[in-house]
């Protein structure tokens, strides 16, 4: 399977992964010109933590070979994929419960705006594209690799 | 080989998914008196009939024959008989196996106040089933009686309340959700509550009931004389694990199927996994338990290690929680509260450890504070800082990329 791969000491802090993800997952059409950053219905699935020192650490799903969130989720909604290997998530089927925040062990998840729906990596499955966040990262912090899951 | 799995809850189906994953020629039968896989999560989602019964299934709709499995559904298993290893079914007939997996779950407990148990409008809640019946009889009824104001208990009283019935709670304990919440947060969602029209009466227990000559309740008496009238009553007061059909077998359990650390029984080809084990009352813990069991099935050795089971999470009328831990505060603890408009945090700090945790609002990163108390790290400085603490501050990558915990 592929993964995002990160070096955390190649990152800057400089969130064009957090801006692509927001822009690769808005409800509504436009260039990343026109998006809205402070609205909460364009929220990012990744995350950048500055630490106290001044050094920042990339937080994005891995996708994980046992995904701890697939184990706690009572609806079905979470589910790894056999073939691609990626942890997707199904709104639809989504029940709220929230379980898969608590149990992700690398506090990935969230609840999005609405605390109807979890915010989750889909690989940019969802915009038909490669990772974003992956292209806009100018310093190769995050890059796609291909690995054993 | 051929598997057999009575239950098609979370610990069967799971275990079922792990079988195949790792014997694509074993034969697997799977028993239930479920008609329908369901989740037990989301049942007061039928009861309020934001979903039906379909979609409260957590698999896709081909998982049988995706996953070639011979499903007997809406049959009970009565008997395990070892020797012959052969299980029993209700029609007479007999299953035979080379392992096989109880994974049965639980059942409601309908304490023995009064007529309870006699009466035909008085339900608990755990099954399809039971939220069928329940919601057939509820045509008739404006006031419906919730006994118990656990997880499952305010569930039932949220579906009722969205389908604008009357809703009385009565709770023992002197605040709502005594096992998950503290005070303050249990406050939070009683008021979300209040404000959809439901009634809850504290600190009191139902010590009668009276039932009308068609055995139907029509009201229940409190230990204080007071009188909660109503026409349809859930009670959720607890669960008993459902141990009935290792009853008579070589198979040892007491309140629970016994289980080694392997999910196996005191028969070396029987295990046991969810609910019914007794290890836990949630269920990520039982699917995976589940998969656990599924691999010792085909021969491959796991232990269940992750046992930690004292968490929660809830959402009610948008208000969110998390909760980890007892909560009892004793001699020592540190104990740090955070409260804005939006917020109510509360950690409880032993030993320089994290040992409970609740967070009211905002959830959001929260799935590293699981990890702390279950793997008892000593915080050191990030004690003062316990609600801003995230993986950023543990961040460690393996060479496949994914992550893992750095303990300084
Ligand atoms: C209303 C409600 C809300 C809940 N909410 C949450 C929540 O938000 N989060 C959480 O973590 N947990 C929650 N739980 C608990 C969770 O549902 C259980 O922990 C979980 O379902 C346990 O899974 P299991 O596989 O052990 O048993 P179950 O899911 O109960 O499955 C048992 C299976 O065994 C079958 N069975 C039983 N006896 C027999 C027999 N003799 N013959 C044949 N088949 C039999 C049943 O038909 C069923 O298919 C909730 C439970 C309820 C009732
Ligand atoms: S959400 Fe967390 S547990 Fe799930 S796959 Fe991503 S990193 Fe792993
Ligand atoms: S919030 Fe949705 S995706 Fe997460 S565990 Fe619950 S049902 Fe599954």
């Amino acid at each position: 399977m592929k993964r995002i791969m990160i070096d955390e000491t190649k990152c800057d802090g400089c969130r064009n992964c957090e801006l692509a993800c927001m822009q690769a997952h808005r409800s509504t059409p436009g260039s990343i010109y026109d998006l809205d950053l402070t609205s909460r219905e364009n929220e990012s699935r990744n995350h950048i933590v500055s630490l106290q020192d001044g050094s920042y650490r990339p937080i994005f799903c891995r996708h994980c070979d046992q995904p701890e969130c697939v184990m706690s989720c009572m609806s079905g909604a979470l589910k790894k994929d056999p073939d691609t290997g990626l942890v997707l998530y199904d709104g639809e089927k989504c029940g709220s419960c929230f379980m898969c925040v608590m149990n992700c062990p690398y506090g990935v998840l969230r609840p999005d705006r609405t605390r109807t729906r979890v915010l989750k990596c889909d690989f940019c499955t969802s915009a038909g594209t490669e990772p974003s966040c992956v292209g806009a990262c100018p310093r190769q912090a995050i890059y796609l690799e291909e690995v054993i899951g | 080989m051929r598997h057999v799995i009575i239950g098609v809850g979370a610990a069967g189906i799971s275990a079922a998914g792990t079988i195949r994953q790792n014997d694509p020629a074993a034969d697997i039968i799977m028993i239930s008196k479920d008609e329908f896989v369901h989740s037990r999560c989301m049942l007061h989602r039928y009861l309020s009939h934001e979903r039906d019964e379909k979609a409260l299934s957590f698999v896709p709709e081909d998982y049988f024959e995706t996953n070639r499995i011979y499903w007997i559904k809406g049959r009970s298993a009565e008997k395990i008989d070892t020797k012959q290893k052969e299980v029993l079914l209700d029609g007479g007939e007999r299953i035979a196996y080379d392992k096989l997996l109880i994974a049965t779950g639980a059942k409601s407990f309908l304490p023995p106040v009064g007529q309870m148990r006699r009466a035909k409008n008085v339900f608990g809640l755990r099954d399809l089933s039971d939220a069928q019946a329940i919601d057939r009889m509820s045509h008739n009824a404006k006031q419906i009686l919730i006994v118990g104001s656990g997880l499952v208990g305010m569930d039932a009283a949220y579906a009722f309340l969205e389908r604008g019935f009357q809703v009385s709670v009565v709770e023992m304990a002197d605040r709502i959700l005594p096992i998950q919440l503290d005070e303050t947060a249990g406050k939070a969602y009683q008021q979300l509550f209040e404000k959809a029209g439901c009634r809850f009466i504290l600190g009191r227990k139902a010590s009668e009931t009276v039932l009308d000559d068609d055995d139907m309740l029509k009201a229940v008496i409190l230990d204080d004389g007071t009188r909660v009238e109503c026409d349809l009553a859930v009670v959720a007061a607890g669960v008993r694990a459902a141990i009935e059909c290792a009853a008579d077998s070589t198979v040892q359990s007491e309140r629970f199927i016994n289980v080694n650390e392997r999910l196996q029984t005191s028969d070396p080809d029987v295990f046991a996994a969810g609910d019914v084990a007794g290890l836990s009352g949630i269920w990520p813990n039982a699917q995976k338990q589940g998969q656990i069991a599924g691999w010792n099935m085909c021969g491959i050795q796991m232990n269940y290690v992750d046992t930690y089971a004292m968490k929660n999470t809830m959402n009610f009328y948008g208000l969110t929680t998390l909760s980890l831990g007892r909560g009892a505060v004793i001699e020592g603890d540190q104990f740090v509260i955070c409260e804005d408009s939006r917020n109510y945090k509360r950690a409880i700090i032993r030993d320089g450890k994290l040992d409970s945790i609740l967070l009211q609002g905002d959830i959001s990163y929260s799935g590293i504070y699981q990890y702390l108390i279950k793997n008892q790290i000593v915080l050191g400085e990030k004690a003062e800082r316990i609600f801003d603490v995230s993986f950023a501050d543990y961040f460690d990558i393996g060479p496949d990329g994914q992550y893992c915990y750095k303990i300084f």
